[in-house]
């Protein structure tokens, strides 16, 4: 089944306070209570926001803090139902809502027109769901990779909803259902071949699509920023959002890639960024890649997602571009409403 | 001073050596923006100083406890050396890890020896 959805996504620190509790558990809460189809919780390891103060898992010190990303997947309907609730309780961050379509159940490929350049197809998934008798994850990412999709990072939640069901992370439990997602980013061709594979491989498929396009991919420049749309989506809270999809080890300059693009945003001005580490994922002809036992450095991917006006984001674009001269898969997006509530 | 009332003195001033940490070490991690631990360093470095200075100046028994034990084995972190060094290794940070336990010991022992030269020790 496909209709139309939103996307409410908040972003925030981990230590912000809502009526005296944690924000990060009051959002699920009101997630749980309208029995949201997919939420999820992820922790970043390194940004900063309007108030740039700068929080990495690298430096203890500065760890206390750390970005949080809470998104929320519905029909129309539910999603403005819960947003004023969720403006009301998000006073220290931000909150983003965006278009996208809510594929449910079997798909067949009729059901999409592969109309215009790019889609990013978001899987939502349990930590241990498995598909054809391996983890759903590894499944899902090879299958999308046979089909030439542009790249994908598999990224795990601390806490949120599937289907309407709280599933949290807990320290002593198995964990089996706490959501996990994959990101993945590719041509609408090749995003519409992938559709009836995937919902028959899933035993309960939830995914999303939305437009996006896309900018660079391993320092090729493939097309321009995308145009900020006029008339009512246009407004003043209209903001485009950049993402980075590259390794953590990843480097410009022999400097780490995330970490130095988030450092100079920071230092040039930007209204904030965030990046999140995937535990699995790929992009471009690479192979998948994650974390390996053995060794001590980690290859896992990284996603960095920054947002501003359309006329800030060229001015951050000129210092992606620069920084991704080898390596990274680019996209941006246009985000048609944006609430900073911190200032 | 009793011996309740000491032991309540390392807890409380414990305490005061945990917080200053926290705020000098944020306070050169954010000024630096770098990814070299410096805020560590500095809190390390300063507090072999300040140790050395206490050594120096012969200070003893219970104010040796409460000052040198309670405030300054509290402000300085080895943990966090360790654990970060550990990060940078796991970055592939070769020359910067290098440089965080190298300077580290090289400077930290300068930095006590130094604190005793003025303390008179």
């Amino acid at each position: 089944m496909v209709e139309d959805g939103l996307k409410l996504t908040t972003y925030f620190g981990e230590r912000d306070r809502a009526g005296g509790r944690l924000l990060a558990d009051a959002l699920v809460d009101v997630y749980e209570r309208h029995g949201v189809k997919a939420s999820a919780l992820f922790r970043g390891i390194e940004g900063f926001g309007e108030r740039q103060r700068l929080q990495t898992d690298r430096l203890l010190t500065l760890s206390e803090d750390l970005p949080i990303v809470a998104l929320a997947v519905d029909d129309r309907a539910r999603i403005e139902a819960l947003l004023t609730e969720v403006r009301e309780i998000n006073r220290s961050g931000v909150t983003t809502l965006e278009r996208a379509r809510l594929l449910t159940g079997a798909l067949g490929p009729a059901e999409l027109p592969g109309d215009s350049g790019a889609s990013k197809l978001t899987i939502y998934l349990g930590r241990q769901e498995r598909a054809a008798g391996r983890p759903a994850y590894l499944a899902v990412v090879d299958l999308l990779r046979s089909h030439g999709v542009a790249g994908a990072t598999v990224l795990l939640g601390v806490d949120g909803t599937a289907h309407g069901v709280r599933e949290r992370g807990r320290f002593f439990a198995g964990n089996a259902q706490v959501p996990l997602m994959i990101l993945s980013v590719g041509d609408d061709q090749r995003i519409v071949k992938v559709l009836p594979e995937l919902s028959s491989m899933l035993s309960q498929p939830l995914l999303t699509l939305e437009r996006v396009r896309i900018c660079k991919r391993d320092g090729a420049l493939l097309a321009e920023l995308a145009d900020p749309p006029g008339g009512e989506l246009g407004g003043e809270a209209c903001r485009l959002k950049l993402t980075v999809y590259a390794g953590e080890q990843a480097r410009h300059e022999g400097q780490l890639l995330y970490s130095t693009l988030i450092r100079r945003l920071r230092r040039e001005g930007a209204a904030g960024a965030t990046a999140l580490r995937g535990l699995w994922g790929y992009h471009g002809d690479h192979r998948p890649h994650g974390e390996r036992f053995w060794s001590l450095r980690r290859h896992v991917p990284v996603v960095t997602v920054l947002m501003d006006t359309p006329a800030n984001i060229r001015r951050w674009f000129a210092i992606v571009d620069e920084m991704t001269g080898e390596t990274g898969l680019v996209t941006s997006e246009v985000v048609p409403a944006l609430w900073n509530q911190s200032i | 001073m009793s011996f309740i009332l000491l032991w309540l003195g390392v807890g409380v001033l414990g305490g005061v050596g945990a917080i200053s940490r926290f705020l000098i070490d944020a306070l050169v991690s954010l000024s630096g923006g770098g990814r070299f631990p410096s805020g560590t360093l500095v809190v390390n470095l300063s507090g072999a100083l300040l140790l050395g200075l206490l050594v120096g100046i012969g200070l003893h028994g219970d104010a040796y406890l409460l000052a040198g034990t309670a405030v300054l084995g509290s402000y300085t972190t080895f943990s966090t050396w360790m654990l970060e060094s550990h990060r940078l290794a796991e970055d592939g940070e070769r020359s910067l890890f290098a440089a965080n336990i190298v300077l580290s010991l090289v400077l930290g022992v300068g930095a006590a020896a130094i604190g005793r030269i003025i303390g008179g020790g």
